[in-house]
This record gives structure tokens, sequence and C-alpha cells, in this order.
């Protein structure tokens, strides 16, 4: 392990931090809006608040929040935050702090759109390198590019049709939610029935429409691969079918696609925010879409950080895996 | 590469498994089986919910609207289609003087909290001085405006007594009907706690409602009913059949997800809906009714009349003669028939027409000032003079336009429940010469706020017996400077001393009062003379109830207790509590 490249990349990560944590801090602020307010307003209009008392309270919640203090001073006191990993509480839902928010809806971003995103990648490649593979028979191949027909439709409106048709017409599936209504979550296992039912619409909606892409890009690296001299020479070797799909075919496609993979993992939580929306789920897309709507700059601060994080710490990952899939790579 | 393959598969399926776990064992408990037929299913956003959040004390995350009205209880209710209180707590709340400074409270001697403690005058004490002494409370302005001490006589009776005459306070203050009011809260819990604010309650905190929380999360609330509440044994209310409450958090979804769910028997009831949804599932689901039945409006009359509220310091609505032509734009009959299919809900008041107001609006006073101002009247030419006679010119884009500057009519709005209307408005402005167009952004309500030049489509939430808190409004000690915020419904910043004067002498007078009457048809005449606001719509509640496993809605064919038929204003409680089982 080169440590020297280690570090280097490291910095470039904390720097990579810091630049999207600023850029975050004062993008919110740019608005006049102020989330206390709105939170107050929002409960004055429910009925209760006087006039009066609305600005006292709002004034007295915003010196609590900090929200009085200059801009600067704010913005030194969140980068003070978080090199503490205090990522501070919701000014909406105020006490729940954003860690608390982001624990309870990670796993529900993570098991669905990070698992769909993951399965069309598998299932995307695999189609993709047989659909360009010679010896695949014709049937196989022509499932593998109907996939791509799917590519241009946005799994929100695929979502909507599932719903409609499967779920609202047909009844087989629930028409949104994490699990059935009433239910508590356990560890049994009818209720992982009760999420798996309840994942299946989502799933299939998010899967259909990004498999078609993993399909073509993997189709086309595979038709370049196939020229290649190792490619001749393992056939001239007399090595199996298999093998060289494996072993020299595959794998060769493969790296490109790995990237690929990192980026789309990196749009994971974006996409989540309409797709959780559409499907009812509680995860953090829904949380991030929640804090913005109320301009709740703490979590949005900290999902965005959240993101950041975990997109650049995968790119640096994919970095130092390359060399592990192909060793003609070396760290630079 | 397989083994590494393998390895990074084993990974995936790893943190899946995890991913189920923690999800699982987050919020993992056994709770007792209800089935279906006994549970009532409710859809309703618990976005801003704070979890646990069940203090009414508790800020800035408690609001009753997320099922907390189930276990909290007011002195008493009002069934405003019956226009009748409902005494609940209290059994009375009598003003002993006759100029309303002093009114006594007699406790039910069987109201107890779930912990067991009695409610007693103790509670009612600590719930008033609270009000009184914490600011960030919700009725603290009202309480330090009206209240000089209050006094537990005994255990059942407290004496209120008044700075100055509050004829309005008991039914304002100390009595739920929609969203306002407030509820009697533990002294022995509250009185307990450093922080009132900031201590959130939790599932376990003693109430005297008949439903307990007894799992919250970001997807739902479930509560259960205790057995022993009071209310039964007292007689209030008969043994409830609904034995679980599950709000189901619809946050972030669609219009159509949610009437699908209602369609397919998902759930009984959810958020007010627009008339083509509410005709779509009624239409689909014959189980499903409104409170108007299978027919329009399929909804009853809020008390959130809806208006173009304007800045009156802001030119050039500074003049009543542009505000006036704005009105003479709007052809509220052609909203009725083209909207609102004919259901007569276009209004000329700030004021819900419940009976009481609707009575008021019949007067003879009234109905002559109507005759005579003409407040609703549609009149395109009429409207043109008036902006003529302001020193307005027709430009070649045929927008009024005076110094260069056209008149800017964009309205903020809510694209949630003004979708229908405001692109109406904004068409029938511009037909008049109105520069109008429409701001749906999540900042409409705080440019209303901050008072920015335009319309804002917003409601009267105010007076539901007689005029004078609807009329109040227009006070000019809510008339807060340019540049400041105002507050909730005082959008106008309207100043006048003639009209503050007939408020305030209208204030210490009781509604029965022939001089009250007198200077409400007064004030209501200088509301459309000046044309403080341009009233537009009243507001429906247009609320599916799927009558599949409940029935006994409150509808207009069986208005009940005679409270609206919302479950998540104050008196939900009183819905719920009477529904009966269609499954029995």
């Amino acid at each position: 392990m080169n440590y020297r490249i280690l570090t280097k990349r490291l910095l470039f990560l904390v720097m990579v931090i810091w630049a999207a944590s600023t850029i975050t801090f004062f993008i919110p602020r740019l608005s006049p809006r102020n989330p206390v307010r709105e939170r107050f307003a929002e409960l004055a209009r429910t009925g209760g608040f006087s006039p009066e008392d609305l600005e006292a309270i709002v004034a007295d919640y915003s010196t609590r929040f900090g929200l009085d203090k200059p801009l600067l001073q704010q913005y030194g006191d969140y980068m003070w935050s978080i090199a503490r990993f205090d990522l501070g509480v919701s000014l909406n839902k105020f006490p729940k702090t954003v860690m608390e928010l982001i624990a309870e809806s990670l796993p529900w971003t993570i098991g669905l759109i990070l698992i769909t995103t993951i399965l069309s990648f598998i299932l995307g490649n695999w189609l993709g390198a047989l659909a360009a593979w010679p010896k695949s028979p014709d049937w196989l191949k022509n499932i593998a590019t109907s996939f791509v027909l799917f590519q241009g439709v946005p799994p929100v409106l695929l979502g909507i049709l599932l719903i409609f048709f499967v779920g609202f017409r047909l009844k087989l599936l629930p028409l949104g939610g994490a699990y059935s209504i009433g239910t508590v979550p356990n560890l049994s296992f009818e209720f992982f029935i009760d999420v798996l039912r309840h994942q299946l619409l989502p799933g299939i909606a998010l899967v259909l429409g990004s498999v078609g892409g993993w399909v073509i890009s993997m189709r086309g690296m595979g038709v370049t691969i196939q020229g290649e001299d190792y490619v001749t020479f393992a056939e001239h070797k007399g090595l199996g079918p298999k093998t060289i799909f494996r072993d020299y075919y595959l794998r060769n496609a493969m790296l490109p696609q790995i990237t690929g993979l990192a980026l789309a993992l990196g749009n994971v939580v974006t996409s989540a925010i309409v797709v959780e929306g559409i499907f009812a789920l509680p995860g953090l897309g829904t949380i991030l879409f929640s804090a913005i709507r109320s301009n709740d700059f703490s979590v949005i601060y900290g999902i965005v950080l959240f993101i950041t994080i975990a997109i650049a710490t995968l790119m640096v990952v994919v970095e130092f895996l390359y060399p592990l899939l192909d060793p003609r790579i070396k760290p630079q | 590469m397989i083994r590494k393959f393998k390895t990074i598969s084993a990974l995936i399926v790893l943190l899946s498994f995890l991913s189920l776990t923690v999800l699982s064992t987050s919020a993992a408990q056994d709770i007792p089986d209800v089935p279906r037929e006994e549970t009532l299913v409710l859809g309703w956003s618990l976005a801003n919910a704070v979890v646990d959040s069940t203090n009414p004390w508790s800020l800035p995350g408690y609001t009753h609207q997320q099922g907390n009205a189930f276990m909290w209880e007011p002195l008493y209710y009002y069934g405003i289609f019956n226009s009748e209180e409902i005494p609940w707590l209290a059994d009375s709340m009598e003003y002993t003087s006759d100029d309303f400074t002093s009114l006594e409270i007699k406790l039910n001697p069987l109201a107890k909290w779930s912990d067991g403690e009695a409610v007693n005058a103790e509670d009612v004490v600590f719930t008033f001085e609270g009000q009184m002494n914490n600011t960030t409370l919700p009725y603290h302005a009202a309480f330090n405006q009206f209240v000089e001490s209050v006094e537990a006589v005994d255990d059942l009776t407290v004496n209120v007594t008044f700075k100055i005459p509050a004829p309005r306070f008991k039914f304002e203050v100390l009595t739920l009907k929609f969203d306002t009011g407030i509820p009697i809260v533990p002294a022995h819990v509250l009185g307990e706690v450093e922080n009132v604010n900031e201590f959130l309650g939790g599932l376990d905190i003693p109430h005297s409602g008949p439903y307990t929380p007894i799992v919250w999360d970001l997807t739902q609330k479930i509560y259960d009913l205790r057995e022993d509440w009071w209310a039964v044994e007292a007689g209030r209310a008969e043994v409830p059949e609904v034995k679980r409450i599950v709000m189901s958090n619809i946050e972030g979804q669609q219009m159509d997800n949610i009437a699908q769910r209602i369609v397919n028997n998902e759930m009984d009831a959810a958020l007010d809906m627009r008339s083509s949804v509410i005709k779509s599932i009624v239409e689909q689901n014959p189980s499903v009714t409104t409170h108007s039945g299978d027919q329009p409006p399929y909804g009853y009359l809020d008390w959130w009349p809806n208006a173009l509220w304007m800045n009156t310091q802001l030119e050039p609505y500074t003049d009543p003669n542009v505000r006036r032509a704005m009105s003479l734009a709007i052809n509220r009959e052609l909203l009725d028939d083209i909207i609102y299919e004919n259901a007569g809900i276009t209004t000329i008041y700030p004021f819900p027409l419940y009976p009481a107001l609707q009575e008021f609006a019949d007067s003879p006073a009234v109905k002559a000032l109507e005759e005579e101002l003409q407040p609703g009247l549609y009149d395109p030419e009429q409207s043109a003079a008036l902006m003529e006679a302001a020193g307005f010119t027709m430009n070649r884009d045929d927008l009024w336009e005076k110094d260069g500057e056209t008149v800017s009519a964009t309205i903020q709005a809510f694209e949630q429940i003004h979708s229908d209307i405001v692109p109406f408005l904004v068409e029938m402005l511009r037909n008049a010469g109105f520069d109008s167009d429409v701001n749906f952004g999540a900042d409409a309500y705080q440019n209303m706020a901050d008072g920015v030049t335009g319309l804002y489509m917003f409601g009267h939430g105010a007076s539901l017996i007689d005029p004078y808190a609807a009329l109040e409004l227009y006070h000019s000690r809510y008339s807060a400077q340019i540049g400041s915020s105002a507050g909730n419904n005082r959008f106008s910043r309207y100043s006048n001393p003639e009209y503050d004067a007939i408020l305030d002498e209208m204030a210490p007078l009781g509604a029965d009062d022939p001089r009250f009457q007198e200077l409400a048809a007064e004030a209501l005449g200088m509301y459309w003379t000046e044309q403080i606001d341009v009233p537009i719509i009243q507001w429906l509640h247009r609320i599916p109830y799927n009558q599949t496993y409940w029935t006994n809605w409150p509808t207009a064919e069986n208005p009940g207790l005679g409270v609206n038929g919302a479950f998540w204003a104050h008196t939900g409680m009183l819905v719920v509590t009477n529904l009966e089982s269609a499954q029995p």
C-alpha cells in the first residue's frame, strides 16, 4: 500500500467535503425564508398563535439555533460542528437531531435504491455482455435488447403506471408504503415478506428504468473486446466458451462499468427523492424533500454532507479497487 | 476475479440484511392484534411531526392535527352545525358578571387522567397560569390581554377574573372547535418538568382523552383505545367501537395515489380533496360518502373563507378605488358555476355562514348594506372607471399603468389547495387589465407575511359564531409596519381610526346585545366600502368517508353532535368515538 498516495487521496477527500459543505451552507441562505418562522407560521395557520407572540417566539428560537448570528460566524460554527461529527438538530423537528433522522431513514434508501441500483448493474451487464457475445442464442439477445425500450422511460413514470395497473386495478401488490398500514416492524418472516411485497413495485420500476442503460454500454464494450488479440488467443488455445466469456471477455469489459456504477450510486439519493415520494417510502429522499420544502437548513446540510462524504469516499474506494481488478493499473 | 466478485456479492447481501435488521429492530415491539373491523385507518401528513411530541406545550413540534387531538380534551367542545356547546371536562362555564369580567368553571367530578389522577381545579389553574406566564405558548397573548387572575375555589371550581370585559374568551379560548382553543394539561406532570417547551411528552404522558399512542415512527402513528376512559363512566360518551386508530403518513404522496387507497379500502378517510378527485372516488367506490353524500359539493363549510388579501400600506393598494376595481373584476357567479358546480359557495363575507353568522348576514341592517354597496357585483366597466379615476391608463398590452408601472396582481397561493381556483382568478384579473400571475412556490406564505406587492389568497380563520373575530382582523393594532412581518391572517395591515373605534366599542359587548349587532353591521359596511380585501369563496372540506368498515360519519343528513367531519381537528375525537362498525 502506497501510503503517500493514500494520504493524498484522503486530503483530496477532505477538500471535496469542505467545498461541498461550504457551497451547501450558503445556497439555502440565499433565500430570505426563515425556517423557524415558517414552522411557527404553519402552526399558527392551524390555529392558536397570535401575531404578537409569533415574532417573539421566532426570535427566541432563532437565537437558540444561532440564526441571529452573522452569517460568517454561523459558517464557522457549522464547520466546527462538522469537524466534531455533530450535524446538529432539525429546525423543523426540534429536538430531533439530524443524525437520528438519517439513521431512521437510511435503511429504506439503502434497502431499495441501493439494492436496485446494484441489481440493475448486475443484470444489465450480464445481459449486455450476452447480447454482444457471438455464441449467445438469438432469443437471449432479443430479451437483452428489449430492456433498452425502457431506458427512455423515467422510473417515476414507470412507477405511476405500475401503481395504477398492478396495484390499483388488479390489486396484486400494495399501492405504496414501506409495509402494511398498522404493521409494526419486527423480525418475523411475515414482516419480511410484507416489506418485500411493498418493495416489489418500486423495485421493478427502478430496475426496468435503469437496466437498459447498462445493457447498451456493456454491449458496446463487449463488441469492442471481441476483436482483441487476447480473446482470439484464448480461442486458439482451446479454452472453453464459458471460460473465455467470464475471464477474458466479461472481466475486461467490466472496468469502465465499475466507474459507471460509482457514478450511479452517487445518484441514489437524488433519484430517491422522487421515487420515495411516489411510493411513500420513509427514506432519505423523503426526509430531504421535506427539509427542502420547509427550508430546514440543518437537515439539508446534514444529508447533503452525508451524501458528499459517501460519494467522495466511494470514488476513492473505486480508485483503489481498480488495481485489484486490473493488475495493469497502478496507482499514480 | 471470481473470488472478488463473490466477496463483493456477499458484502451486498450482508448490507441488505443489516439494513433490514436495523430497520426491524429500530422499532421492533409487540403490540396486541386488533382486527381491521375495529381499526380506523386515516391518511394524514406526519411530515412535520416530531416523533414522541405529545405534550401540548412542546415547541415547535407539537400540533393537535396529527392525532394528538385524540389525547387531549378541553373544558368544552362546540358543535358548529348545531350551534351547541358540548360540556366536556367542565360541567359548566358561566360568566358571573353582566360585564363579562368574571367566569366560573365547574369541573366534572368524574374526569380523570389516564394514570388515574383526577382532573381538578389545580390542572385548570396550572393550564391558565402557564399560558399567562409562558411567552412561547400559543394563547399567551390572549391570556395576557384579558386574564387578571385564576383561582381554585375548591377541587372542582375555578374562578377567572378578567382585566377587561371578555365576552368571547370562553368561546374563543376555552372551547375547542376546529383548530382553536386550549386543552387542559396535567399539573402533576408538566409542573414537575424543568422546561415544558423542550419536554416532548413521549407515548406515556398522562392524558384525559380516550386514545393512547403506542407506536410512532416515520410511517405511522398508532393509537389504542383505553378501556378506562372517564367519559364513559361520566355519561359523556358510549364505549367507542373504534379500538385502534392508525394514522398513516401520506406526506409527499400524490393526491391520486391517496384517492386510490381510499377506493381500494386501504384507508377509511384522508385529507380533504379537490372536487374532481372526490367525485371520482365516489363514482368508483359506492361505499365512500361525503358530507353531502354522493352529490356535489361533496363537502361541508369550513371556517376558512378565502379572500384576495393585499397590503393596504403599499401603492397602489392604498387606494380603496383600486381595491374595489379588483373586486368588480371578479365574476363570482362564473366561478361558482365552473369550479364549484353551482354549489353557491362564492362569498362576499369575511366569515363562514354558519347558522349564527347566517342569521347576522340575513339581518335587515346587513341586507340593506348589501343592497346599497353591492359587494359582490361584477362590472368590468365600473372597474375600468374606478381605475381611470385613480389615475391609471390602459397601455398597449391592455394593462393598467401609472407612472410607467402596471398594477402588480401576482397572487401568492398554495398549489395543493388553490390550484383549481387561482388560475381562474388570474385570468379574470388579466382581462380587467391587472398584471396578474400566480406564485405557488414554497415562498408564497413568506411573501404574504412580508407584505410583498400583489395579492394573497388566504382564509379568514376567525369568526365562528359572531362576526367580531373576523372584523377584528383589520384593527390597526395588527397593522404591522412595512418591512416587518405581518402575523397570520393580518396581511392587510389596514389602519383606520374610525374602524378601530367601532371594534373597540363592540369588544366588551355580548353578541346578543342589540348594540353589538348594530356596530357589527356598521363595521361590515366599512369593510365593504373600503374593500379591505376581496372575499372570494367559502371554503369546503371535501373529505372522503369510506363506509366499508365504519359508518355514522357526520354528514349533512347525519349531523350527530354537529361537529365538522375533519378527524384532524380538535373535535376529531368526537367524530372518531361516535363511529359505528359496518362489520360488527
